[in-house]
């Protein structure tokens, strides 16, 4: 079944959001929300809709074969409630590192756990280090054929329900890359006296999310529970984030479309000035960029998820890319749509069950969690001159560009060697960019694609050249990082998404000649200009007619009750 | 009563003995409550005494003085500026401008005995568009009756008295509406009612609600003004409001500046203070200009409204709309490097969420930003046509921080500026710092010309995108003249020239000009002094005042 096609099924079976009898309504998530609870109905709900299947991989007993199946479940939950999307789908995040890692029988063992419901939680980060994942002090010490876990983590996502924790700790006094090791942690098998949970800490957002921590009292783990080699546990937590990091997109898409069909809907219904506020233009053009922004982030997502499969060994730069651009974007669109709500973005009950407010408070978590923003933008920079080089060169993987933004191709499943923790052939995206522009030249000059699209294409291209140059120029200083590295890296991440936007449109445009979002490149165009704003605002002449060609196609997605994308995909919602 | 003194009322924010410390403002707000405490000290304090005029016996004489001032209770809690007095004072000001002897004297009694007075404009089916107000008062039996419903009304619940925006004549236009002021203990119990709670994500300790009236006989002295008159007053008064109330705002940056450094310095990060950073060290700079930028704009309009009252139309809704979103990029800003601890709602930093979720309701609180912009749009035609072709400078009193200031006069305030604008004629002649300057007078240039054929429809509420970001553009450049004014007038640090090339720096990038890179030492020189305020407890605006 075709992704979104599993979507929608998944959205069906969710209910009827405007029902509250259903556990995932919009009144009952925003009342567990004013509660601080914990939304343990939707969560029984989504066990029993089996949907853990698709956080083990299919060669383990689970139901995952393509990412972008767990990219599109995530995007439906959080769609309608980002407590629970992360509630329950932090179990992926849990058991990544025995995917990427473990051996079979630990990766059959856990596969058995998870499609029956286990809950999985990964534990890194500690209270006085934060993302200083080499300044961790939990230890684990051999004891006989197997360790003994001391020390405490925090702030961790579902530490206090997890049936299992994987958990990083210190294997080597003296610490260093080498020093560290996973481990999974089977909570049952230890005594009461030989750990504690942390009491869960109050949020400002997805205030019902389990977030704790775990302590260790000197707990026996066997030997078997070490994930991976010991003194491997930063290399492959790094490798098992570029996988998860690269999901992490259907949060911020989840929530943006919930936000925007919040707007709309207000738009839509509103009168000000003797008109609908959706005809105002101020307002209808806040609408659109919203929209240009969601299907922009939509487009990176997707290469980058398929990625996933498709250039493993290059994950590291498009995961880094997504994680940082698509929630800092989504933040912003929520922003600007809070606009157009006015005070009804402000409301906790009076409006739509507070929910604009709850997805504002909600979507603040997706840019700090699991690497944030300055984690991000420092593993790009890292691999700055990496990236000049092989851009200078040309390198590109054209068989896994193509399976990557062919949507309709079939993906290999994910090769787990081959990821690794610099792309040492750099991005083919990116690196692509020029041949992509060629082609959507070539289909101008034959009329087959709008001459102002080649053009901005064009535009993108030589921002692109130029910002490689400054790469290059870039000199490497691991500890005094530059500020201005970092609005190189904020850039490339720009161009990485206008190229992977034109990429997308190229290789699957024949495949939605009848669809007005795709048809004269509708969509490219507005994510072009819209990316080139940021990049380059000189070079923007007008952004406005782009723009306003969105109106059409958000105003029918709206009414059709579809989710706002580029590939069409029915929501159970009811119109109010 | 000095403003000082409220300063040290208030206490040490991170004393947890302190009754109004940062703890017990976090528990208050968990509790969708009002600091009792603090509402306590500024009865005492008589802090409603800031909001009436001097001649009426209260202590307001100036417009940048009582931004300043109450700027100390938003760096503790936004919620407890709000919900105890600013909408006294925004319910009060058309009263001074338009009422007369008696209503004044009411007002002013009302508000010295420690009273509340609730602003009724609010109408949550029309939002900004007051020409679609349905409350309405309409004359039978010789006097007005008042039928329909405000919302979102902050302390109408317990308001002595409440000014209503109402219709009083069914044509269209602007002569349709009057203000009526009301004394809620005297009317008619079976005639209104206050209508449940709106509950919000921000200043959650604030009591808004609604009110209703039914065919409510309005007593003859109710009308403010003369009838028909609010829409003109309403132009007056806010430039008042709306200058002074982000200059208020600017507390909460501090704060959250304050906080993320405390943070900072504190943290170890890969083997160093996250202070220590140059990353980090750039958006604590970054935090720390933009709300030096925030803090020149509203003061010099503050001060024009009592040196340039014919100018401050647009001056005002510059500043209402500029410094909310200068103060919400920057906390976001802040709050990537706070990290997960800008999540938390306890612990040592969870006051950086409340200011968090504080912000954007302050920052919409009598005018989006929207309505801002669409009321500089009006005006940028005849301002491109006249003020930025020759603009005469202002008046220097208007930087010189310590100069007296004439008397505030509302009735002077001009309702359209005639295209005059001194403000920009600071930057006209500035022949220092060349490269900035000349960037920024060629983006007034620019500015002129895409300005002066602006077509009619693009000069109103209806007007494309375009006019709005023209009006954003005009909006940086008054800030970067004022940042320039403040500089050229003052000494010490803000007299050099790190933070000013700073500041023009972020002004010329958010204008999508090409300065190249901030020249070296800049953002060392403003870091020092950041650093050097934090150590001394000073606050980080441009008075530099001493901290509880």
């Amino acid at each position: 079944m075709p992704t979104p096609e599993l979507m929608a099924e998944l959205d069906e079976r969710l209910g009827d959001p405007h029902d509250p009898a259903t556990a995932l309504s919009y009144a009952r998530c925003a009342q567990l929300d004013a509660r601080d609870e914990f939304p343990a109905e939707a969560c029984r709900l989504l066990d029993g809709l089996g949907l853990p299947a698709y956080y083990a991989p299919a060669a383990h007993g689970g139901a995952l074969a393509r990412y972008e199946d767990l990219l599109g479940i995530i995007r439906i939950l959080a769609r309608r409630d980002f407590t629970v999307a992360l509630a329950h789908c932090k179990t992926y995040l849990g058991s990544v590192a025995v995917w990427m890692g473990g051996t079979a029988e630990q990766a059959a063992a856990l596969g058995r756990r998870v499609t029956g419901g286990a809950v999985v939680s990964l534990a890194l980060t500690e209270s006085a280090h934060g993302s200083d994942l080499l300044a961790g002090e939990l230890t684990a010490t051999v004891d006989g054929d197997g360790y003994r876990l001391d020390g405490e983590k925090w702030l961790i996502n579902n530490a206090t329900r997890a049936d299992l924790v994987c958990v990083l700790a210190r294997t080597d006094p003296a610490g260093g890359p080498r020093g560290f090791s996973l481990f999974l942690v089977d909570k049952r098998a230890l005594a009461a006296s030989e750990f504690s949970c942390l009491p869960r800490v109050r949020t400002h957002g997805v205030r019902g999310a389990d977030i704790s921590g775990v302590a260790f009292h000197g707990a026996p783990v066997p030997g078997a529970a070490l994930v991976g080699t010991l003194g491997g546990g930063l290399e492959l937590a790094m490798k098992s984030l570029q996988v998860t990091r690269a999901l992490v997109p259907g949060m911020s898409l989840g929530m943006a479309d919930h936000a925007l069909r919040l707007a709309v809907g207000f738009a839509f219904g509103h009168r000000m000035y003797e008109r609908r506020l959706a005809d105002l233009p101020h307002a209808a053009r806040t609408l659109a960029e919203a929209y240009a922004d969601l299907l922009t982030c939509e487009a990176v997502s997707l290469v980058t998820t398929r990625s996933i499969q498709a250039l493993p060994g290059e994950l590291s730069i498009g995961s880094a890319v997504v994680k940082y651009l698509v929630p800092t974007v989504i933040d912003q669109v929520v922003g600007r749509l809070g606009q157009v709500l006015g005070a009804r973005a402000l409301l906790t009950e009076a409006f739509e069950h507070g929910r604009f407010q709850k997805l504002e408070r909600d979507h603040r978590i997706v840019g700090i969690f699991d690497g944030n923003t300055v984690v991000n933008l420092g593993a790009l920079i890292n691999q700055f001159p990496i990236l000049a080089r092989s851009y200078r060169r040309g390198r590109v993987d054209a068989a896994g560009l193509d399976a990557a933004s062919t949507l309709d191709a079939a993906l290999k499943a994910l090769d787990r060697d081959r990821l690794s923790l610099l792309a040492r052939e750099g991005s083919s995206v990116l690196a692509g960019l020029a041949d992509s522009v060629a082609r959507l030249n070539a289909m101008a000059a034959a009329g087959r694609a709008p001459g102002a699209v080649a053009a901005l294409a064009d535009d993108v291209l030589a921002v692109t050249e130029r910002l490689h140059q400054q790469l290059a120029e870039h000199r490497p200083t691991p500890r005094d990082v530059p500020a201005s590295a970092f609005d190189l890296a904020q850039r490339y991440t720009l161009c990485y998404a206008a190229a992977a936007c034109v990429r997308l449109w190229l290789a699957n445009q024949e495949a939605f000649v009848a669809d007005p979002l795709w048809v004269d490149a509708t969509w490219l165009e507005a994510a072009l200009v819209r990316l080139l704003r940021r990049l380059d605002p000189a070079a923007v002449r007008d952004d406005g007619p782009a723009l306003d060609r969105l109106a059409g196609p958000l105003a029918d997605q709206y009414r059709d009750g579809s989710m706002f994308s580029l590939l069409p995909c029915r929501l159970s919602e009811k119109k109010t | 009563m000095t403003l000082e003194d409220l300063e040290l009322r208030l206490g040490d924010p991170l004393d947890p003995a302190n009754p109004l410390g940062q703890q017990e403002v976090l528990a208050a707000d968990e509790r969708g409550e009002l600091l009792a405490a603090g509402e306590r000290m500024l009865a005492d304090y008589g802090l409603n005494a800031e909001f009436v005029p001097t001649e009426l016996g209260g202590r307001l004489d100036r417009a940048d003085r009582l931004a300043h001032g109450l700027r100390a209770v938003f760096r503790r809690d936004a919620a407890l500026g709000i919900g105890y007095g600013v909408t006294s004072f925004i319910s009060a000001v058309p009263v001074w401008t338009s009422g007369d002897a008696e209503q004044r004297r009411w007002m002013a009694d009302l508000l010295l005995s420690g009273r509340r007075a609730a602003a009724g404009y609010t109408e949550l089916a029309h939002g900004a568009d007051f020409s679609r107000i349905e409350t309405a008062a309409v004359a039978r039996g010789g006097g007005l009756h008042l039928s329909g419903g405000k919302q979102l009304v902050n302390n109408v619940g317990r308001a002595e008295a409440v000014l209503l925006f109402a219709r009083t004549d069914d044509a269209p236009g602007s002569r349709s509406h009057s203000h009526l002021l009301l004394d809620l203990r005297q009317a008619p119990p079976d005639r209104f009612r206050i209508l449940p709670r709106f509950h919000t994500s921000g200043v959650r300790g604030c009591l808004l609600a609604g009110i209703e009236f039914q065919d409510c006989p309005v007593p003859a002295g109710a009308v403010v003004g003369e009838l028909g008159g609010a829409m003109e007053t309403v132009l007056r008064a806010f430039q008042v409001t709306r200058s002074v109330l982000p200059g208020m705002m600017i507390g909460v940056l501090d704060t959250q500046l304050r906080t993320v450094l405390r943070f900072a310095r504190k943290r170890q990060l890969y083997g160093r203070s996250v202070a220590d950073i140059p990353h980090a060290r750039s958006v604590l700079v970054g935090a720390f200009l933009d709300l030096l930028i925030c803090d020149s704009l509203a003061t010099v309009a503050a001060r024009a409204l009592h040196l340039h009252p014919e100018q401050t139309s647009v001056l005002a809704a510059a500043v209402k709309y500029l410094v909310p979103k200068l103060m919400q990029d920057a906390a976001q800003q802040l709050a990537t490097l706070l990290g997960a601890r800008s999540f938390l709602r306890d612990g040592p930093y969870g006051i950086f969420q409340k200011h968090a979720r504080d912000l954007p309701v302050v920052s919409l609180a009598h005018a989006s930003s929207a309505v801002c912009l669409a009321s500089i749009i009006a005006q940028l035609p005849r301002l491109a046509q006249r003020g930025w072709t020759a603009p005469v400078p202002p008046d220097p009193v208007l930087f010189r921080f310590a100069d007296p200031l004439p008397p505030l006069v509302i009735d002077r305030l001009g309702l359209t500026t005639r295209g005059e604008d001194s403000l920009m004629g600071v930057l006209a002649t500035e022949q220092e710092l060349p490269g900035l300057t000349a960037g920024l007078r060629k983006a007034l240039a620019d500015l002129r010309e895409r300005c002066v054929d602006l077509r009619p429809r693009e000069r109103t509420v209806v007007a494309g995108r375009p006019s709005f970001e023209l009006a954003e553009r005009y909006a940086f450049l008054a800030a970067a003249a004022a940042a320039v004014g403040v500089w050229r007038a003052q000494d010490g640090f803000l007299g050099d020239t790190p933070w000013i090339t700073g500041a023009l720096h972020r002004l010329a990038d958010r204008l999508g000009l090409d300065c190249g890179p901030m020249p070296d030492g800049v953002r060392e020189a403003v870091l020092a002094e950041l650093l050097d305020r934090h150590d001394r407890n000073l606050s980080f605006d441009l008075i530099r005042r001493r901290l509880a």
